[in-house]
């Protein structure tokens, strides 16, 4: 059985089992659900909350598939596990997008429209519907649950204490960011949509040594990523 | 392993192999930012008016060739997609300015076929090509110098590997060539129309209208905002041959610039859409209705065609004659 490019290989060896991922994906929805709920959905997005998704997403999209694949380009392939030029600029971006609008649904709507227009532009859809359950519920879910867990005061933007305080916290929510998002691409794809779609080999090994070389490069870049969410909120806002 | 690599003298062979490493490595950098640059992007990724037969097709016809192609490539051997990404590239010829156009979307091709079968093959380790390919044989033709294991190269380039590195960039080709002819040839708010007739929601479809509208933008403010940093003095006085690469630092250094230029803007978009009375109600209307004409129905006749391809060389056994399986 196939669909658009999906195989639905379920049993790989080493792949995580299918139950698992999907009872990941099934809590994500229902927070997902209780968020829009208590936070008014996506009725509580203004038009320029849209507008800065809509300029996000494109920002991201050119980041990742032109100049980050284009700077990328030059790190010896050795080293791409530890320097993801393509992926740290996608960090920067929804960081920033989500310090301007900072209501739960930004992080999930963001990554969205970013596959979306990814599959126009370069890949054609294939795989989807999965990369946008995946990304949206991983990447995108990680920025909501901050939003939500700093009560729409990510970092720092919003806050009223000393610019010390601010800086700390914004590079401190930045680098658990990073850390999160360290974990979807490792976890998610090579250990289970990879598999699921394309039939891809799972090694174990390589999924731990890429977890652990990309968190210093995702951290110190979540760390920036924050800081600058901060600097650009606070410049557009004026 | 069948050894069919050249006899070629020590000496040649550490320089062949370090030109090779270097033009995989360079390559696509030059090639997108000296040969395509900033403009050059631009020019391809944005709606421009026109009177050729792509415009005269419907939004909705073309979305069903993009996805098409792309089930089509993900399912058959890597030289259909070849194919397929040929007749995309000719059909460049058909819209304004021609020869720029194809100049540009030629260029893009091949520096993405260039990094991504460089990338592949070179180190995509024997026993994924066996699973891969489902053979113990593998072609080496090329021997690299012993010490390049150390920067990830397996100890040969192989025939098979070449295949699996095209099997894997002709996956991509062809749907992006296809999904830059639909937005070269479409308007935002014609793609969006038709996505909003099929129940898409608005809020999103408006989302998608300014990130459309924003990707030329983005380039043309990053291309002012390099400029200003090169007038300022980045890379004055280096050789011409560095040029790319102080575009690149400039592009690096230009990202947070250009977002907020762009952000700041976004209020004026946001009070522009809101005076029009975006989002008051649940629905909107449309002044120009949504038609199919003869050229749709050739289109879809030929979508069809491209089904009836596909499952003629799946049962020949040329289906994924080389899948994927993940490196």
């Amino acid at each position: 059985m196939s669909f658009n490019g999906i195989g639905f290989y379920t049993n790989k060896p080493g792949e995580i089992p299918v139950e698992v991922i999907a009872a990941y994906f099934i809590i994500a929805l229902v927070v997902v659900f209780i968020f829009g709920k208590r936070t008014g959905g996506l009725k509580a997005f203004k038009t320029i909350d849209w507008v800065y998704i809509g300029i996000g997403a494109a920002a991201a999209y050119i980041w990742q598939f032109i100049i980050g694949a284009v700077a990328g380009g030059a790190i010896p392939s050795g080293l791409t596990n530890f320097i993801q030029i393509p992926f740290w600029g996608r960090i920067f971006i929804i960081f920033i997008v989500a310090g301007l609008v900072r209501k739960v649904g930004v992080g999930m709507i963001s990554l969205f429209l970013f596959d979306l227009l990814s599959s126009l532009f370069h890949y054609g859809f294939s795989g989807e519907p999965m990369f946008f359950i995946y990304e949206a519920l991983t990447y995108g879910l990680f920025i909501d649950l901050m939003i939500a867990f700093t009560g729409g005061k990510i970092f720092g933007l919003g806050l009223t204490k000393g610019p010390t305080y601010v800086n700390a916290i914004s590079a401190l929510e930045g680098a658990i960011l990073g850390v999160l998002w360290s974990i979807p691409d490792p976890i998610f794809f090579y250990g289970f949509f990879d598999p699921f779609i394309y039939g891809a080999i799972v090694n174990w090994s390589r999924i731990l040594f890429i977890l652990v070389a990309s968190i210093p490069g995702d951290v110190i870049v979540g760390i920036l990523a924050g800081l600058s969410a901060n600097r650009v909120g606070k410049a557009v806002q004026v | 392993m069948v050894n069919w690599a050249p006899l070629v003298p020590p000496v040649a062979d550490q320089v062949i192999s370090w030109l090779v490493f270097f033009f995989g490595l360079i390559g696509p950098i030059v090639i997108i930012l000296g040969l395509i640059g900033i403009r050059g992007f631009m020019e391809i990724t944005r709606f421009e008016k026109g009177e050729s037969v792509l415009y005269k097709i419907s939004p909705l016809t073309k979305l069903i060739l993009v996805i098409s192609t792309t089930i089509a490539v993900s399912l058959t051997i890597w030289w259909f997609g070849a194919i397929l990404a040929l007749i995309y590239l000719l059909l460049f010829l058909t819209l304004n300015n021609p020869g720029k156009k194809i100049l540009y979307a030629s260029f893009l091709t091949f520096s993405t076929s260039l990094g991504v079968v460089s990338s592949f093959s070179f180190y995509t380790p024997y026993y994924i090509l066996t699973q891969a390919i489902g053979t113990d044989t593998l072609h080496v033709i090329w021997y690299w110098p012993s010490y390049f294991v150390y920067m990830g190269y397996q100890p040969g380039l192989t025939l098979e590997a070449l295949y699996y590195g095209f099997q894997v960039a002709f996956r991509f080709i062809a749907p992006m060539l296809s999904g830059l002819l639909l937005i070269i040839t479409t308007t935002p708010s014609d793609v969006l129309r038709y996505l909003e007739k099929v129940k898409f929601p608005l809020v999103f479809i408006f989302a998608l209208t300014v990130a459309m509208r924003s990707i030329p933008r983005i380039f043309d403010t990053l291309d002012t905002i390099v400029k200003l940093q090169m007038m300022r003095g980045l890379g004055y006085g280096k050789p011409k041959a560095l040029r790319p690469f102080y575009l690149l630092l400039g592009g690096l250094y230009g990202i947070v610039p250009t977002l907020i230029f762009l952000m700041r803007q976004a209020k004026y978009t946001a009070i522009a859409a809101d005076t029009r009375g975006f989002n008051a109600m649940p629905k909107r209307t449309y002044m120009k209705p949504i038609v199919f004409n003869r050229l749709d129905y050739i289109a879809i006749g030929l979508t069809l065609l491209l089904y009836i391809i596909t499952a003629i060389l799946l049962i020949i056994g040329l289906g994924r004659g080389i899948p994927y399986i993940g490196f």
